[in-house]
C-alpha cells in the first residue's frame, strides 16, 4: 500500500498543475480546447479474475500545435481464491502453479491496485513521452519518443519511433518460499506511414521491432515436470516484430468501414496472424454507433509443451503459460457515443460534452473467455 | 531457414511490398485540403482511436502471445 500511496504524490502534483494552468491554457492561442476526460472501465472473464479501471486524461494545449497530454489510471484486480475442497489434489495443483503469490490463506480472493502515469508532450513535428507503472511486486518505466514529417503535398504522412523500457520485478514471499525477482529491458523502434489516397479512403502501414531482455517468466508460477512442479524458466532475450495495414473508408451514408491485418513472429517461435474489422455509423445528428469483429490466430513457442517428460523441459525451458501455446481468439463489440457538442449546442456543460459507452466480448480457444463495459465521458473547457 | 521461417519471410516481405507501392506511389489526383471533409470525420480518424487501440492493446497483451499494431510499445506488466 506503501507503493500505492507513493505513486498518487506526482500524479496529484502534475494534474493540480494542470487545472491550475486550465484557463490560461484555454484563453491561448490555440487551436483546439484543454480537453478532460474519464473512464471507467470493468473487465470480468471466466476465471472470475475483475480488474476495475478508473482513468483521467487532461489535454492541455500550451499553444497552436503543442500540447501535454497527462494520463493516470488507478486499477483494481481481484483474483479469486482457490475454489477446490482443501487437502485435494486439485487444491494442491492449483496452489502450486497459481499466477498469483499464495502468501497467508490461498482460497482467500488476492487483490492488488497498480497505478499508472504517462505524459506525452506533442510538438508540430513529433513527440516525447513518459510512462511508469506501479504494483506492489512491480514497477515499469518507459521513455520514448518519435519525429514525423508531411511529404507530397500533405498526402504522406512518415513517422519514426523509438522507447525504452525498464522494469522491476519483486515478487512478494509465495507462501514458505522466497521467489527471486529480476529486471526486464524493452527496446523498441517503429516506423509508420499514413497515406490519403482519396478524398474518402486512407491507409496506414506500419513495422515494428521489439528486443526485451531480463526476467520473462511469471515468477509465481510452477510448471509441472516428469512428475514434480518446477519454477517456469523461460529464455531471457526475445526478439519481436510485426507490421500492420490499416485502411479507413467513408461511404457515403455518413459511416466508415475500417480494416485492419497484423503479421507478427518472434523469434521463440510465435506466428501470429491477426483480422479486424469496425464499421461506424451515425445514427442521428450528433449520435454514432460502432460495431467491431476481430478474428486472431498464434502458433506456439518452440519449448511449449502441454506435457514436459522431465525437469529440463525442451531446450532447457518449462513453461505453463497457455500464451505460448497454439491459439485463436473472437472479440465483438459495439459502441455508442453521444457528441453533445453537436445535440446540446446551447447547453452551457452539455454543450461542450461526449459521452460513450462501449461493449465488448472476447473469447479464445482456451475456453477462456471475458466482457468488457467502458463508458466515457469527454469535456471540453471551450 | 526452414520452409516454414522462408514462408513466414514470404508473407512478410508481400505485405511490406504491398505497403510501400500503397504508400509511396502517387496518386492518381492530389487530395485537395477543401476536399478532406470526410477524412476529418471522427469517425474516419486512426487518432481518435488511438487510446482505445492502446487500452486494448495492453488487455490482449495478457492474453495472447504477440503484441504491436499501434506504432508504439506498452508498457507495464500484463497485470495478472
Amino acid at each position: 500500500m506503501q507503493v500505492t500511496r507513493r505513486a498518487w504524490g506526482p500524479i496529484a502534483l502534475l494534474a493540480g498543475a494542470c487545472v491550475a494552468g486550465a484557463p490560461r491554457g484555454a484563453a491561448a492561442d490555440t487551436a483546439d480546447p484543454a480537453t478532460f476526460s474519464t473512464l471507467f472501465r470493468l473487465f470480468t472473464d471466466s476465471e472470475n479474475v475483475t480488474v476495475r479501471s478508473a482513468v483521467g486524461d487532461y489535454v492541455w494545449p500550451i499553444r497552436s500545435g503543442v500540447n501535454l497530454d497527462v494520463h493516470w489510471n488507478n486499477e483494481r484486480v481481484a483474483i479469486p481464491g482457490i475454489s477446490a475442497p482443501p487437502g485435494s489434489q486439485e487444491a494442491v495443483d492449483a496452489i502450486t502453479t497459481a499466477s498469483r503469490p499464495i502468501a497467508g490463506n490461498p482460497y482467500q480472493e488476492y487483490v492488488k491496485v497498480r497505478n499508472e502515469m504517462q505524459g506525452d508532450l506533442s510538438l508540430p513535428h513529433g513527440s516525447a513521452s513518459y510512462y511508469l507503472s506501479r504494483e506492489v511486486d512491480y514497477v515499469a518505466h518507459q521513455v520514448g519518443g518519435n519525429v514525423h514529417r508531411d511529404f507530397d503535398d500533405q498526402q504522406l504522412d512518415v513517422s519514426v519511433g523509438s522507447s525504452v523500457g525498464w522494469d522491476d520485478i519483486m515478487p512478494l514471499a509465495n507462501g514458505t518460499e522466497q521467489v527471486t525477482g529480476g529486471t526486464k529491458t524493452t527496446l523498441h523502434w517503429n516506423a509508420v506511414a499514413t497515406r490519403v489516397l482519396s478524398p474518402s479512403t486512407m491507409l496506414r502501414w506500419g513495422v515494428e521491432y521489439n528486443v526485451v531482455n531480463g526476467m520473462q517468466n511469471n515468477p509465481y508460477r510452477e510448471v509441472y515436470a516428469g512428475g514434480a512442479y518446477e519454477p517456469e524458466r523461460l529464455p531471457d532475450h526475445r526478439e519481436r516484430r510485426d507490421t500492420f495495414l490499416r485502411l479507413n473508408q467513408y461511404l457515403p451514408n455518413r459511416s466508415s468501414l475500417k480494416f485492419n491485418y497484423r503479421l507478427y513472429n518472434d523469434d521463440w517461435g510465435i506466428t501470429s496472424h491477426e483480422l479486424g474489422s469496425s464499421l461506424s455509423q451515425y445514427v442521428t445528428h450528433g449520435v454514432s454507433a460502432t460495431y467491431e469483429y476481430r478474428y486472431y490466430t498464434q502458433t506456439h513457442a518452440t519449448f511449449y509443451s502441454n506435457d514436459y517428460v522431465d525437469e529440463t523441459g525442451i531446450d532447457g525451458y518449462l513453461t505453463g503459460d497457455y500464451r505460448l501455446n497454439d491459439l485463436s481468439s473472437h472479440l465483438f463489440g459495439a459502441s455508442l457515443r453521444l457528441d453533445f457538442q453537436q445535440l446540446a449546442a446551447a447547453h452551457r456543460w452539455l454543450g461542450r460534452s461526449e459521452v460513450w459507452l462501449n461493449a465488448q466480448r472476447y473469447f479464445n480457444s482456451n475456453n477462456y473467455s471475458a466482457n468488457i463495459l467502458e463508458t466515457g465521458l469527454d469535456f471540453h473547457f471551450q | 531457414m526452414s520452409p516454414r521461417v522462408r514462408r513466414i519471410v514470404r508473407n512478410a516481405l508481400a505485405l511490406a511490398l504491398l505497403g510501400l507501392a500503397s504508400l509511396l506511389a502517387p496518386g492518381c489526383a492530389t487530395t485537395h485540403a477543401y476536399q478532406r471533409e470526410h477524412l476529418a470525420d471522427p469517425i474516419m480518424s486512426f487518432d481518435a482511436e488511438a487510446r482505445g487501440n492502446a487500452r486494448m492493446m495492453k488487455m490482449l497483451e495478457a492474453r495472447e502471445g504477440s503484441t504491436g499494431g499501434i506504432g508504439g510499445a506498452g508498457g507495464g506488466c500484463a497485470c495478472k
